[in-house]
């Protein structure tokens, strides 16, 4: 292969690879001093740490609206009056998560990737706490919080 | 046919069937809340639905009556998360009926799904 042709593939590997990074603060370092939900209200945590499948990121919906994206390495957060709730993301096909949000509950959705026919299938996952926790730790923040 | 292109044609279909999970049974049915009750799951069970995607219930996880269908009592954790699986994925409850786990209960959906094969459990009120 020529220098030339190596360069290239350098070139737009580098340019794929920043793309996909992630530069918002790590939630273990934002999380001390991220402001808590009102008291009437839960909050829903999105995360993806899955570097498969990188260039694949679409819009997270959650009951229709537009709450930010599967951005590997990333999350991002919404506060939500208690209720029920689905998440929907798209890709080749749609895929939806339902789960249920009490006043002062906290959720914890990660999006994951699967094998699709053309694409892959980006999903959405409800994680326990705990899990949640430890997996979401090194993640960078991508969006900003909304509010009801 | 060459073991190449059997590979090939297993990847395919493996694929295919990635893609086309099967959705999650989901039977109309109405919850009448009710309060009251709850036991310990004393061992840990792991419950199939008809999408082949099972379920695991934890050992040790204390759960609570949120109220009755017509198929039995249900019950929510807050210990775990539980979900079912399919095509889709929908937070569910347990429904029992004398001691056995006979399916879920989907509050988002209002249905009903069965498991597949209902499953007695190990519980201590």
């Amino acid at each position: 292969m020529q220098i030339r042709t190596v360069a290239l593939v350098v070139v737009a590997a580098s340019l794929l690879l920043s793309a996909c990074a992630t530069s918002g603060p790590k939630f273990s370092e934002m999380s001390a001093t991220m402001a808590a939900a009102k008291p009437d209200v839960g909050r829903i945590y999105f995360y993806r740490t899955a570097l498969i499948g990188a260039a694949v990121q679409p819009e997270v919906r959650l009951n229709g609206e537009k709450v930010g994206k599967a951005v590997p390495n990333g999350f991002f957060y919404v506060d939500r009056p208690a209720g029920n709730y689905q998440v929907v993301t798209e890709t080749e096909v749609e895929k939806k998560l339902t789960f249920t949000l009490d006043a002062g509950q906290v959720r914890y959705v990660r999006l994951d990737i699967s094998m699709g026919f053309w694409v892959g299938h980006v999903y959405g996952e409800l994680i326990d706490e705990d899990k949640a926790q430890s997996e979401i730790a090194s993640t960078r923040y991508i969006g900003a919080a909304t509010t009801p | 046919m060459s073991k190449r292109s059997l590979g090939v044609i297993s990847a395919v279909i493996a694929l295919l069937l990635a893609a086309c999970a099967p959705q999650v049974v989901q039977q109309p049915t109405q919850l009448t809340p009710g309060t009251g009750k709850s036991f310990r799951l004393t061992r840990s069970a792991e419950v199939d639905i008809s999408t082949g995607r099972s379920t695991t219930l934890r050992a040790n996880t204390r759960w609570e009556l949120v109220g009755t269908v017509p198929q039995g009592e249900v019950f929510r954790t807050r210990d775990q998360v539980v979900t079912l699986r399919g095509d889709g994925v929908h937070e569910g409850y347990i429904v029992v009926s004398q001691g056995t786990l006979v399916g879920f209960y989907m509050p988002v959906e209002r249905a009903f799904c069965p498991a597949t094969p209902s499953q007695p459990l190990s519980i201590e009120r």
